[in-house]
This record gives structure tokens, C-alpha cells and sequence, in this order.
């Protein structure tokens, strides 16, 4: 490659680089698909207020736990998922991607099934709660996005996890 | 049963023999050896043209350096030498080498004309003071000095152990960086011993499990570029590629070749549950080849194309089945404690590699088709993923280590268990794919 | 859809494929090209050379100039515009370069008193001796000190050398000036055995004293201990513990041989039974060689066979070698021969010859030791070297 590709090429990333936040405009939570870490959760409201996604996130909860190498759903996970329901039957503006993750023990291709069973197991859910199913997409991540990084069953059991990521449907 | 007879007869031969008055040969029979690192000696090679001796000498570092690595060789050293080879036409003075004990003798003369390397070179066995097959001549650019040495690696080799080598081989990879919260993933291809990276994709989304083709020149792989995993095919030589499985609200994953190099095999999760279909790369026409409401996954064929071997959870835990190729029913190969998974057949057709996680340590093993003669070549905190060289001896994989600071490293390892090293590559490396032999 | 959406979609839709088609990232192999050289065949060089690694003069041997025949152009695509660099002078990053543990410290000079009669590591802590009736499964239960790796694999276990010493099968002393029947004058440096294990023992099997292994260790301590050697002989118990299924040595003991063979196969009861006792049933004196003088060959040679770096083809391969010895014992390199070869192709059996012959070269490269009387007996000898227990140790 030549220079000039080269500087074409580093300008043409650094223009797109601005894109990255724009991606994210219409997602709220700490979700994997969206470019920007954290930034997401710019912008999401006030968790004072409860038809914002900030109070989704930390009143109503947006995540549930499994046990090790299984996807049904505690009694505590129902409780946040029946809440989960709620919120967003009261709040048709917003649909979600509903992420399924694992923990490290275990090999990949088989983490990501895992992981798309948990996120399917928690849809199913909320869809018997009364949310319509094409609100609601899944998406596994397996064992690639832990959310805590120690190699201790208090790590893993956080990240043995279905997270529920909004995004606002008038946002697109 | 005819050995057993054999054993009773030579056993009888043995018992008669010294009463009977000793008429023909002395016999002996050997059945305990050694299994040690051959002892070898690659002198530096004659620069046959003006300013090749850098190159010479380089490309008989990497020739040693492929046979060392194998664990089945053993350089000496070139200051334990008491020869020198300075033209590649002289008779071999042996009584040299077999001062020092090398038993494999490499020499080899270079000469380079503008871009142009041509490679010569010659084995002896020094103990019978003869040649082990004949010499030969690699050409090529200057570039590719490195993949000359690989040849001749190989050929050195192949004419000692019998079998092909692996050297002149390339790995497609997922190279990675950054935290383990964070970690991006990018593919990348190398030459087997780790030089040559070169990077394949960006590190924008997540990519895993590369796979090559039986030729070699298209890799299959995961990426989460849409926001959901799809199957993308990537031609190696240009870079470019297209994605396979679109179906809305689905996920692909888990892809490899046949060995037609037409038809990819694959997991493809719809509602929770994931099955294992085949496509035709070309037409797109999708099969399914298991229905079951268990996790179906990481299918790998047969060197034959026959059939499939793949994990399931279906009796519960993760466990090893193998199929016809067009599906049916499946048998159950492994029963031993644990769960296992990844099964990768081997290019010999004898083996199935396999990942296995028991009392919390994962193990690299391998097994026959059948499940049976077991054997566990590895133990750590996290190994998984193995891939076969071409030659079917040697298995690279995966070995994460434990912690916040966790790292992805790949190793190989002998399908003996010996000789047990990792790959030097810059940053993580994870998901290996062995490629087939280079022409 | 927002505009901006739109316009960051086309932006990287135009820039990831001008990236790669435009060729930001491309990945060719060099070209190559294949040639006999056709200078000389093995077969010419032998001939040329006398089959005795001739050092003599033979300038015309080969001719560098025959070389440059028509190359023909085997898988040579146009070299890629982005090819790698070529980097001749500083090679890019070497395979790992795994120290090499093997090579033991050149020979010192100064005398060694007694380097050699120790090849059995008895009550060593290292290398660990398996139990005798251990499979290699069962290993990992014995606790015991994490083996530093050691490359080779004998049929006995193998206690570190001396560091003086140069690894060679041969164990010999370090001779001073005085020189033996043998002939050399000149001080030879002491050797011993190499360093050696009885069974691979793999990480899997090995590693377990990291983490859980420990639990396991510890409800299984008491399963072990060190034996202690019954007798100085050589090739004891260590010997039965690695290869518990071998007809045994000819060594006079032959009823701890037939109490062991009890246990083993039927077959290698036969066999020991047989060239235990064979001696006895005929006559010990005389002649022939004794079932002893036969075992020492055949253990001599076994001490040179290195099955290490064979396909699993020539593993399967049983070969007929035949040799001449001088009357020092020493094999005549140009006599040796396959007779016959059963298991494997006509490759295989190649390879598994040239490791036949290489063990006999080598090991008899000083003589075998061998009843000078009964040359006639020894003379010519027919080896068979069956692979057959060597092939997963």
C-alpha cells in the first residue's frame, strides 16, 4: 500500500470514528452491541424517572443470573422478568435485544448455544407476561463479553447471565 | 493370531536353536528401543552467489528450528561442530559428524540472482555414510526465503520419519488485545511457527473459530458485524468475502468445510435451540442434519466426507456423536467422566481431537473414530479447540490463562503427549486452524 | 432512518470494501517452484564414495553446474504487489525457541571415578519409577515430585548422568592412556546413558498437583512408596516395572522370571521360559552363545534403536536386518540389509530399516562384546526389530 492509501485510509477511519455514538442513539443499558462502553447510558433519563430505561436498569433490574450450565429461571429471575414485563407493556416506544452470556467454563461453540438458551428462556418469558414477540430479539453472546473478569464462581455467577437492552423504537 | 503363532514359532526357534549345531545367521530379536530426539547438524549453508550468505545462513536456522520444534529432532549445536561443509559438491567427511553424534546430516548451498533464490540442498544418514533420497532444488523470490526453508524442513522430515511434514503450512487465527471485558478480536493468518502475521480483518466486532478450507484458500469464520453471529467465507488470497447465513432472528455459527471444499457444515440456533445443517456454499440450499431439542454443535467431517462427528448435550452433558454425513442417527463415542466437546477429526482419518473439561480442569485428547484408546495429551486451567497439522501428528489449540489478567495463548503439542510448546504470536491468540500443506 | 445513520452506513460500506478489495489486507503465499537436483543419486554417491564415508579426494563428485535444468514453473502465481517484505537480514519472529534441555555440558577432562554403574535409579526421587503394575492411567494417583521433562524414552528409566558425562547409549569409562584390545589411543571422554523416563508421561497425566490434583494426593498418599531395590543386579524390577509384557533377560535368575511371567501374557511366558531355560536343556558350554552373551547383544543394540522420530507406519513395521560383524565385534556397514520386512508398505519399511541400521551402526560402533572365541557363531546375525511395543509408550 502505498502512503497515500495510507493517509487516505487513517482519514477516512478518523471520519467514521464520529459514527461510532451516532450507532448507539437509540440504545439504552450496558448492552455488547453497541460500539460505545457505558456511553450508552447517556441520555437515558433520569432513574428518578420511571418510564425512563435508566430506572428499567436499576429499578426494575435488567438482568437476570442462571446456575451453571443451565438456562431455566430461578425464582428471583422470574421476579425481575415479571417486572421487566410490566415496564415495557407500559412503555410500548421501546423494543429490546434480550443478550445471553456465559461464563468462561466452557468451550465456545457450546457457550453460545448456552447463551442463546438462557436469552430465549428469558424472552419466552416476558413474551408469556404479555410482551409481543417481535418486540423482543435475542442475541448470544457466549463467553465472549464477561462483565467481571475473575476466574472465581463469584465472577462466573455474574456472568452466567440474560441482559435485557432497550432501545427506543422512535429513536431509529 | 498369525503374530501370536509368529511369536510362538520364534519363541520355539529361540528354545532349539542353540542345541541345534548353529548353521546360517546369529538371530536376534529386538523388540525394546529408545524413542529420543534424533540427534541432527544442518551446518550453515553455502552461499553459492556473493551476498547470500545471510540468507544461507538464515534459512538454515529455520530449517533447524522446524526440525528442533517437532520434539522428535535434536540440533547440535554448530559450536559443538568439528566439521564444515563450505562446498556443497565435497564428499561429506562423516567421521566428523559422527565425532559429535549427529545422526542426520542437512546440507545445503543458496544462491540468489535479483529476487531470485534458489535453494539446494542434501540429508545423510551419517552412520551408513549414505544419502537419504536425493538432493533437490527449490526456486523461488528472496520473499519467500522462509517458505523455501519450510520446503526443505519438510522434505528432511518426510525422508526421516516416513511421513509428511508440516512446516510449509499456514494457521488462520483470532489474534486478540485489551481486556478480557473488552477483548478485541481480530482474524489473522501466519506461518505455522507464528512469523508472517498478517491481518485478515478488523478488530470492529467480535470473529471466532476461523476455519480453512480443504485447499487452503478460503477461511470460514463467526462475526458478530451485524450484531448477531453470522458465517462469513473469506478468500485468503484476496481478502474478500461474503456472508452465508442471513435468516432473520436466528443465529449461525460453529461453520467447517467438507471435504469437497463445496459444502459447509454448521450450527444454526433458531428460539433457543441449536441444530447442525449443511449448505451448499454455491447455491445456498440448506439441509438439516439433526433435529433435537439439545444443543447440536462444532461439526467436523471425516476425511472422506462420510460422516460428521459433533457435540451434543442431548443425554444431559456435553458428549461426542458421530453421524452419517447425510444425517440419521447418531452414535455415541465418548463415555468417559467429564464433558466433551469441539471433536475434530483428524486428516488420517484415525483420530478425533477433542476438548474435555472434568473436576474443573479442561484437557486436549484424543481418541479413535470409535471413541475408544483414550488418551489426554494436556491439563490447565483452560484448553480448548485443537486443529491437526496436516501431517496428523501434532495438535495446536487454545491454552487460556486463569485471572483478570487472563490471556489466550496457542500451543502445540505431539499427539503422543511430548513435547508440549506454545506458538509465539504477537498479543492473545485463540481458535486456531491448521491449513493444509502449501504446493 | 436519520440521515447521519445513512451516511456513516455508506461511509463504511465504502471504505471496508475499498480495504478489501483495494487490498488494505491480502495474504499470498510466495511462489514457488520444485526441482530435482539433479547433480547425483544416492545410489551414484554410494557407489562414488565406497559406501565407507570415503574422506578422500573424489573432486568430481558432483557438479554444481549440472543443476540449472528447464525449471518447470510448478504453482507460480504472480508475486502480490503487497507481498511481505523481504526480510533476509533480520528475520522475523524465530518459532519459539525452546531451549534445547538435551544436550548435557561437553566432556571436562578431569577423570571421572566412577561414572558409570549406576544406571539403575533405584531409590532416586527422579525420574519416578511407575509401579510395576501401573498403566500409564493410574499415574497421575502416585504422589510424587512433578518430573522435569526429560526427552527420552527407554525401556529402563534413566538416572540424570553425570554432568561430565556426553550422552551416549554406550556407557563407557573415560579412558585414560591405557589403551584397551580396542585400540584407541587417544583419551575418550566419559559417557553415560542419557537422562531417561520409561513412559511418556503427559501433562494430563502429570499436572495434577496444581489444583485438584491436590485432594486427589492426598487421599491417595499412603498408595506409595519408594521400593527399594532388591538387588543391585542390572535390569531388576525397573526394568519389569516399564515393560512388564518383555521376555525377560537371560539373566541366570530365572525363577523370579517365571514367578513374574505368571502374571504376564502366556506368550511372553513362553518366551522368557524358553531363553531362560534354554541354556541349560543344551549344553551352556560349547559353541554357541549363551542365552547371557545373546541378551547382552540384544540389549546393546536395543540401547542404539530410537523409534522416536518414525511415522506410526514404520512403527507398525517389522524388519529383518541382516549384518556382518568383524571379529572386534564391529558391524561391516556395507553388509547390512533388509531380509524381509512384514506390517508395513515399502516406505514404511525403508524408514523402519534405516533406524535398524542406524542402531547397529552405532551401537556397535566400538564392538559389541562378544566371545571372541566363538566368532563363527556371530559372526552373521539376522535382527528382527519389532516395533511392536514401542508404538504408544
Amino acid at each position: 500500500m502505498n502512503t497515500l492509501s495510507k493517509v487516505m485510509m487513517v482519514g477516512a477511519l478518523a471520519a467514521l470514528a464520529a459514527c461510532s455514538n451516532a450507532k448507539n442513539d437509540g440504545l439504552y443499558g450496558d448492552g455488547m452491541g453497541g460500539a460505545g462502553y457505558g456511553s450508552g447510558t447517556a441520555g437515558s433519563g433520569l432513574p428518578s424517572d420511571p418510564s425512563s430505561p435508566a430506572y428499567f436498569q436499576q429499578a426494575v433490574g435488567d438482568r437476570v443470573w442462571f446456575a451453571v450450565d443451565q438456562s431455566t429461571l430461578g425464582d428471583a429471575a422470574r421476579a425481575t422478568l415479571t417486572a421487566q414485563a410490566d415496564w415495557l407493556t407500559k412503555n410500548p416506544d421501546f423494543t429490546a435485544v434480550i443478550e445471553g452470556h456465559a461464563d468462561e467454563q466452557g468451550t465456545r461453540e457450546y457457550n453460545l448455544a448456552l447463551g442463546a438458551r438462557r436469552a430465549n428462556a428469558a424472552r419466552e418469558f416476558l413474551i408469556s407476561r404479555g410482551v409481543v414477540g417481535s418486540r423482543l430479539k435475542t442475541v448470544s453472546y457466549g463467553k465472549e463479553r464477561p462483565i467481571e473478569i475473575c476466574s472465581e464462581e463469584a465472577c462466573y455467577a455474574k456472568n452466567r447471565r440474560a441482559v435485557t437492552v432497550l432501545s427506543s423504537a422512535l429513536a431509529g | 493370531m498369525t503374530r501370536l503363532l509368529l511369536s510362538f514359532l520364534l519363541g520355539w526357534a529361540l528354545l532349539i536353536q542353540p542345541a541345534a549345531a548353529q548353521n546360517g545367521p546369529l538371530r536376534i530379536e529386538i523388540t525394546e528401543g529408545v524413542i529420543e530426539p534424533l540427534p541432527f547438524a544442518v551446518p550453515d549453508f553455502v552461499p553459492d552467489t556473493q551476498g547470500a550468505a545471510d540468507v544461507a545462513r538464515e534459512i538454515g536456522r529455520v530449517i533447524a528450528a522446524d526440525l528442533s520444534g517437532t520434539g522428535l529432532f535434536r540440533e547440535i549445536p554448530a559450536s559443538a561442530h568439528i566439521g564444515k561443509v563450505s562446498d556443497f559438491a565435497a564428499p561429506i567427511q562423516f567421521a566428523d559428524w559422527k565425532a559429535i553424534n549427529a545422526q542426520a546430516l542437512v546440507t545445503g548451498a543458496v544462491s540468489v540472482a535479483g529476487k531470485r533464490l534458489t535453494v539446494r540442498f542434501r540429508v545423510w544418514d551419517v552412520f551408513s555414510g549414505a544419502e537419504l533420497g536425493n538432493g533437490l532444488q527449490f526456486a523461488g523470490t528472496t520473499d519467500g526465503w522462509r517458505r523455501m526453508a519450510h520446503k526443505v524442513a519438510d522434505a528432511v522430515y518426510s525422508r526421516i520419519t516416513g511421513e509428511g511434514g508440516y512446516f510449509d503450512s499456514r494457521v488462520v487465527f483470532v489474534s486478540e488485545s485489551g481486556p478480557k471485558n473488552d477483548r478485541k478480536k481480530r482474524l489473522a493468518i501466519m506461518d505455522y511457527d507464528g512469523a508472517n502475521v498478517q491481518y485478515l480483518t478488523d478488530s470492529a466486532a467480535i470473529v471466532l473459530a476461523p476455519r480453512f478450507s480443504p485447499s487452503g484458500d478460503r477461511v470460514l469464520y463467526t462475526s458478530f458485524e451485524t450484531g448477531f453471529p453470522r458465517i462469513y467465507v473469506l478468500d485468503v488470497g484476496k481478502v474478500k468475502r461474503r456472508v452465508l447465513e442471513t435468516r432473520e432472528g436466528s443465529m449461525s455459527f460453529a461453520p467447517r468445510f467438507a471435504p469437497d471444499g463445496r459444502t459447509v457444515v454448521f450450527s444454526l440456533e433458531q428460539g433457543g435451540n441449536t441444530d447442525i445443517f449443511e449448505m451448499d456454499i454455491n447455491t445456498g440450499k440448506q439441509t438439516r442434519l439433526t433435529s433435537a431439542p439439545s444443543i447440536e454443535t462444532a461439526p467436523s467431517y471425516s476425511p472422506d466426507g462420510r460422516q460428521i462427528v459433533f457435540e451434543s448435550d442431548r443425554s444431559g452433558t456435553q458428549q461426542l456423536y458421530v453421524m452419517p454425513a447425510t444425517g440419521g442417527e447418531a452414535k455415541r463415542i465418548s463415555f468417559g467422566q467429564g464433558r466433551y466437546g469441539t471433536p475434530v477429526w483428524s486428516p488420517r482419518g484415525d483420530m478425533i481431537a477433542f476438548t474435555k473439561q472434568n473436576q474443573g480442569r479442561f484437557h486436549i485428547g484424543v481418541m479413535r473414530t470409535d471413541g475408544s484408546e483414550e488418551r489426554l495429551l494436556t491439563a490447565s486451567f483452560l484448553d480448548e479447540g485443537p486443529t491437526w497439522a496436516p501431517n496428523g501428528r501434532v495438535i495446536m489449540f487454545t491454552r487460556e490463562s486463569r485471572g483478570a489478567a487472563g490471556q489466550a495463548t496457542l500451543y502445540t503439542v505431539d499427539i503422543t503427549g511430548r513435547n508440549l510448546r506454545p506458538v509465539r504470536t504477537p498479543g492473545g491468540a485463540s481458535d486456531p486452524s491448521w491449513s493444509p500443506l502449501q504446493n | 432512518m436519520q440521515t447521519g445513520t445513512k451516511i456513516s452506513a455508506v461511509a463504511h460500506v465504502a471504505l471496508l470494501s475499498w480495504a478489501f478489495l483495494g487490498g488494505a489486507f491480502r495474504s499470498d503465499p510466495t511462489p514457488f517452484e520444485v526441482q530435482d537436483v539433479t547433480v547425483i543419486s544416492a545410489e551414484d554417491y554410494a557407489a562414488l564414495s565406497g559406501r565407507h564415508a570415503a574422506p578422500a579426494a573424489a573432486e568430481e563428485v558432483t557438479q554444481p553446474e549440472a543443476v540449472p535444468a528447464p525449471e518447470p514453473e510448478i504453482a507460480a502465481p504472480e508475486p502480490a504487489p503487497e507481498a511481505p517484505p523481504p526480510r533476509p537480514t533480520t528475520p522475523a519472529p524465530e518459532p519459539v525457541a525452546a531451549p534445547d534441555p538435551a544436550p548435557q555440558p561437553v566432556p571436562a577432562p578431569e577423570p571421572v571415578p566412577e561414572p558409570v554403574a549406576e544406571p539403575e535409579p533405584a531409590p532416586q526421587p527422579e525420574p519416578p519409577q511407575p509401579e510395576p503394575a501401573q498403566t500409564a492411567a493410574l499415574i497421575p494417583q502416585a504422589p510424587r515430585p512433578k518430573p522435569r521433562p526429560v526427552e527420552r524414552v527407554a525401556p529402563e528409566p534413566v538416572a540424570p548422568p553425570p554432568p561430565e558425562a556426553t550422552p551416549d547409549p554406550v556407557v563407557r569409562e573415560e579412558i585414560a592412556p591405557a589403551p584397551d584390545a580396542a585400540a584407541e589411543a587417544e583419551p575418550q571422554p566419559a559417557t553415560a546413558p542419557e537422562e531417561a523416563v520409561s513412559e511418556i508421561v503427559t501433562e494430563a497425566e502429570e499436572g495434577e498437583s496444581e489444583d485438584t490434583g491436590e485432594a486427589v494426593q492426598a487421599a491417595l498418599a499412603p498408595s506409595r512408596s519408594q521400593r527399594p531395590a532388591m538387588r543391585p543386579a542390572r535390569r531388576t524390577e525397573a526394568t519389569a516395572a516399564a515393560t512388564p509384557a518383555t521376555p525377560k533377560p537371560a539373566a541366570p535368575a530365572s525363577d523370579r522370571a517365571r514367578t513374574r511371567s505368571s502374571v504376564d501374557s502366556a506368550l511372553s511366558e513362553a518366551l522368557a521360559g524358553s531363553e531362560t531355560r534354554a541354556p541349560a536343556a543344551a549344553a551352556p558350554a560349547g559353541p554357541p552363545l549363551s542365552a547371557g552373551e545373546k541378551e547382552s547383544l540384544r540389549v546393546a543394540v536395543s540401547a542404539c534403536w530410537n523409534v522416536g522420530s518414525l511415522s506410526s507406519a514404520a512403527l507398525s513395521t517389522t524388519v529383518v536386518v541382516a549384518v556382518s560383524l568383524t571379529s572386534d565385534g564391529k558391524p561391516e556397514v556395507g553388509s547390512i540389509r533388509m531380509v524381509s520386512s512384514s506390517g508395513g508398505d515399502s516406505g514404511a519399511a525403508k524408514q523402519a530399516f534405516e533406524a535398524a541400521r542406524r542402531a547397529i551402526i552405532r551401537c556397535g560402533a566400538r564392538g559389541y562384546a562378544l566371545p571372541a572365541d566363538k566368532y563363527d557363531h556371530w559372526r552373521d546375525i539376522e535382527m528382527t526389530f519389532n516395533p511392536e511395543r514401542m508404538r504408544i509408550k
